[in-house]
């Protein structure tokens, strides 16, 4: 942190006496009007939704707190084509395009957050209290974004306060299962300096969709973010600004094993430390300057609350350091190029590694965004990452858009994206006590299996040395997007196909095995899958104050090898009626777990400027989806005994603002009060009401 | 341990096909009709061990004599034999592990990909024994027969594994284990469902030499 310290002193000093020589104060040229709507994540500057050659998703500050939506995974649950859900390791992710959690990147104004859970990001971490809107970029942007990039992008957006009076809320929401939201947050601007700060606590004494199994479902928990910003501006040439986050959770847990009921708690802490500084050298070239650190831990403790024999213990702790410096420059009459470099420093210490391990990586990045001709725009982007523990990665882009009439444009993508090797696959050394299976990281897995055989635990080893000599490589892929956009009085919509082939997938498989009869596995590349379909969202407003839209996500998804061995008869499943062996055909083939064929929304917003009151209705459904493979053929099948029934989620929300400087909210998340126990995210109906005092 | 008792061995008559003699006439009364091919499906066929979960493990082989189609207790006459998720042969060595029966016929194993149906001989097929160290049917988890998922604890046979067996004798078998778990449930459930009771199919052609199971 010391270190840290320093380098923003360093660059902050040395970056004033360079403002200080500046004269003239030239008008940003290239500032966009207040009015459109602004994307920051696909090009890393301020760009138009509608001009954007990407598909891209906006979610307002308005839409959040009409929808009545606290954390960040119930509002994009609402978007097409986003979905979140629990996998098998139980641990709850988004999906997007049908790519899996452990592929989409999540920021904050830019930066990444870390710590994940079997490759989960878990959203309900983050608050969407006090944030200006949240950006989805769908498709590969490793071109920008690097590593887990793969699948797209989500940014957090906050706000600088322009106001020179003091601003804030204070709220408090109470709902089904003791859920508690508090909020404060107050911003001002006074003369160069901004400052936000912002408090939540959020807390819930969970539920229990299946009462017939010990312990609850979701276990009560409580969290704290606190967030504050400052922004000082120098002068119309260099500006600061700076964050730090902090969050902390604590949840009970539990876990019946043996007939023993063990209890402890599960604790989650995260900071963040951001500092930035832009400067704008003239009309045509600005720069910033960049520090992010992070560091997240969770800790997990179960005992016997009599005997005070401890089940478990693990630890967590990931720090990422991450210095990088970007500049634009726009040319006379010509595009604009963008270009940063940087370091990235990872590290993780956790149970089951034998010691802290770390990851260093450069890289190095540019676009150029220009219009050819007059309706044309053209995107062209690639990056750079040199990593200390694979290969090296290369990531280009070229991104198109047509405007063939005022009201129709053509939009056109395709890019690289690649996730490295995480930590886990690399130097995971875990074994089964209950049951005696061994799992390693790939790059301790020749020096642990040698143990293990001088410890005479091995029976055979079925693959080479040199299997596990050859470095794990990234997991990539292409992904292609073709679309639509049609803009025209009262109606809006966006037809979007798109392509994702992945490969490199990392899986597990038998390395060895062992004389109790159970295997070692470890990781190695070989899956290849694809994602496919179409996505169309329509907007219509039939007033001002009434508008209608609705959403619909088509969704193939694939294992490229598993879908040739069907079609060659060699995948198999038992007939559940006498446990027979079937051959599985193509239209038995169901794909890949946890992706549903067809996911749909329709939303009607009513604001009543009159009564300064609005409501809304979200419905969204889901279709039928397989959580695992249930018949060991290693695909989802009709035979498949694991699948969860198509679903309609029914929210509403009605909010009215009185003596100018309150608002009451009421709303009801999944009214129709539907619940599967497998789905362990849903719980019944949950109503809630909120009062919030605006000054 | 739980005493439990055996249950009886059920074996039920599906189909005896007889090979028809296309050639037969009047002038052969002399040839030997050959024997009718057996298909037959076994269930709750009990094979307890002990040990296991990082223990060493042990206990009595259930075995199994596809002459008779009958469990038995005979030191030779035998031709599988099974134990938890295990299953030896009479046919190669001991493999090391404790309470082995020991191996005095030319019985070996191998598995065929397909439905049960599909494997139609055991003609070109190539049979382990069990040898130091190793069963003919490898043991763990999608290594032979079956597949355990941690997740929901279930011990489930692969779907498409066909195990063909040469007998001790010289004749073939194939099997397509069906369950590992009592009463062959179709969806077991590891807190009620009992565990290694063994349901399953088997063809047997009780000619000697003969490769066909059709």
């Amino acid at each position: 942190m010391r270190l840290t310290f320093c380098f923003i002193l360093f660059t902050f000093c040395y970056q004033t006496s360079i403002g200080q020589n500046e004269q003239k104060t030239v008008r940003d040229s290239l500032k966009v009007e207040k009015l459109e709507e602004v994307i920051l994540t696909a090009t890393r500057t301020e760009r138009q939704l509608s001009s954007l050659p990407l598909p891209v998703t906006l979610i307002s500050k308005k839409k959040i707190l009409q929808s009545g939506t606290i954390r960040l995974d119930e509002i994009l649950n609402e978007q097409t084509g986003i979905i979140t859900v629990t996998d098998e390791s139980g641990f709850e992710g988004v999906q997007i395009q049908g790519i899996a959690s452990d592929y989409i990147l999540i920021l904050i104004d830019g930066v990444p957050l870390v710590g994940r859970s079997a490759g989960n990001f878990d959203l309900s971490r983050l608050t969407v209290g006090n944030i200006k809107q949240i950006e989805v970029v769908k498709g590969p942007s490793s071109s920008l974004y690097g590593s887990e990039a793969l699948g797209g992008v989500i940014n957090i957006i906050t706000e600088k306060p322009k106001s020179e009076e003091l601003h804030g809320n204070a709220s408090y929401r109470f709902g089904s299962f003791t859920q508690q939201d508090i909020n404060v947050d107050i911003k001002q601007r006074y003369k160069k300096l901004r400052y936000v700060f912002f408090a939540n606590r959020f807390s819930s004494e969970g539920y229990d969709l299946n009462p017939d199994v010990d312990g609850q479902t979701v276990n009560p928990f409580e969290n704290y973010t606190v967030n504050g910003r400052i922004y000082y501006d120098f002068n119309d040439k260099l500006s600061l600004f700076t964050s730090a986050r902090f969050y902390d959770q604590v949840q009970d847990a539990g876990f019946t094993f043996n007939d023993v009921a063990f209890e402890g708690d599960s604790k989650e802490r995260e900071w963040n430390a951001h500092a930035r500084i832009d400067q704008k050298w003239n009309d045509r070239l600005d720069t910033s300057y960049e520090l992010y650190y992070t560091n997240y831990t969770a800790n997990e403790r179960l005992a016997d609350p009599i005997s005070e024999d401890v089940l478990s213990d693990s630890d967590f702790d990931q720090k990422l350091f991450r210095p990088e410096i970007r500049g634009n420059y726009a040319f006379a009459d010509a595009g604009t190029l963008t270009a940063g470099f940087g370091f990235q420093y990872d590290e993780l210490d956790r149970t089951f590694f034998d010691e802290t391990v770390s990851f260093n990586s450069q890289y190095a990045y540019a676009q150029y965004d220009f219009n050819p001709v007059e309706r044309l725009n053209v995107i062209a982007g690639a990056r750079f990452d040199n990593h200390s523990e694979y290969s090296n990665q290369f990531s280009p882009k070229l991104a198109m858009r047509y405007k063939l009439t005022n009201a129709i444009s053509v939009k056109g993508s395709v890019g690289y994206g690649f996730k490295a090797p995480d930590f886990r696959q690399l130097y995971f050394d875990f074994t089964n006590s209950a049951v005696g299976y061994t799992v390693l990281g790939y790059n301790v897995a020749l020096d642990k299996l040698r143990e293990l055989r001088e410890q005479g635990q091995i029976l055979d080893v079925v693959v080479s040395e040199d299997d596990l000599n050859n470095p794990l490589e990234a997991e990539s892929s292409v992904g292609y997007n073709v679309g639509l956009t049609f803009k025209e009085g009262k109606w809006n919509s966006e037809l979007n196909f798109f392509r994702n082939d992945i490969k490199n997938l990392i899986d597990t498989r038998i390395i060895a095995r062992k004389t109790n009869g159970q295997n070692v596995f470890s990781y190695v590349n070989f899956d290849e899958i694809y994602t496919t379909g179409f996505e169309i969202n329509t907007g219509y407003k039939i007033t001002n104050a009434l508008n209608l839209s609705a959403g619909y996500q088509l969704l193939y998804a694939y294992d490229k090898k598993k879908q040739q061995e069907v079609e060659d008869g060699q995948v198999f499943a038992r007939d559940p009626a006498t446990n027979q062996t079937v051959a599985v055909t193509q239209s038995d083939n169901f794909g890949l777990v946890n992706r549903s064929r067809h996911n749909a929304n329709f939303k009607v917003f009513y604001d009543i400027a009159s009564a300064k009151a609005n409501i809304n209705l979200r419905l969204l459904y889901r279709s039928k989806y397989a959580q695992f493979d249930t018949n060991g053929n290693g695909l989802i099948d009709t035979y498949d005994t694991s699948f969860i029934d198509g679903y309609v989620t029914t929210n509403i929300a009605a909010s009215k603002t009185f003596y100018d400087d309150f608002t009451l909210q009421v709303g009801a998340n999944n009214l129709l009060d539907y619940t599967d126990n497998n789905i362990p995210t849903l719980p019944g109906i949950q109503g809630y009401v909120k009062l919030n005092y605006q000054f | 341990m739980k005493i439990k008792t055996m249950n009886t061995l059920k074996t039920i008559a599906l189909a005896a096909v007889c090979i028809a003699f296309t050639s037969c006439s009047s002038d052969d009364d002399n040839t030997p009709t050959p024997d009718p091919i057996e298909a037959e499906l076994v269930s709750n066929l009990f094979a307890p061990q002990t040990g296991g979960q990082g223990q060493p493990v042990g206990g009595e082989f259930a075995k199994f004599d596809f002459e008779t189609g009958m469990q038995t207790t005979s030191d030779t006459d035998w031709d599988i034999a099974f134990r938890g998720t295990t299953i030896a042969v009479n046919g190669g060595t001991v493999t090391g592990t404790d309470d082995e029966p020991a191996r005095n016929g030319d019985a070996g194993a191998t598995i065929a990909t397909g439905t049960f149906a599909s494997v139609t001989t055991a003609e070109g097929l190539t049979f382990d024994q069990d040898a130091d160290g190793s069963f003919a049917i490898p043991t763990g988890s999608d290594n032979g027969w079956y597949n355990y998922n941690p997740m929901v604890n279930v011990v489930t046979p692969i779907p498409g594994k066909v195990l063909v067996f040469r007998t001790r004798d010289g004749r073939y078998a194939k099997v397509e284990i069906l369950s590992y778990y009592k009463d062959n449930p179709s969806q077991p459930d590891p807190q009620t469902d009992e565990s290694r009771y063994y349901t399953f199919n088997y063809v047997y052609n009780p000619n000697e030499g003969e490769t066909s199971f059709e």
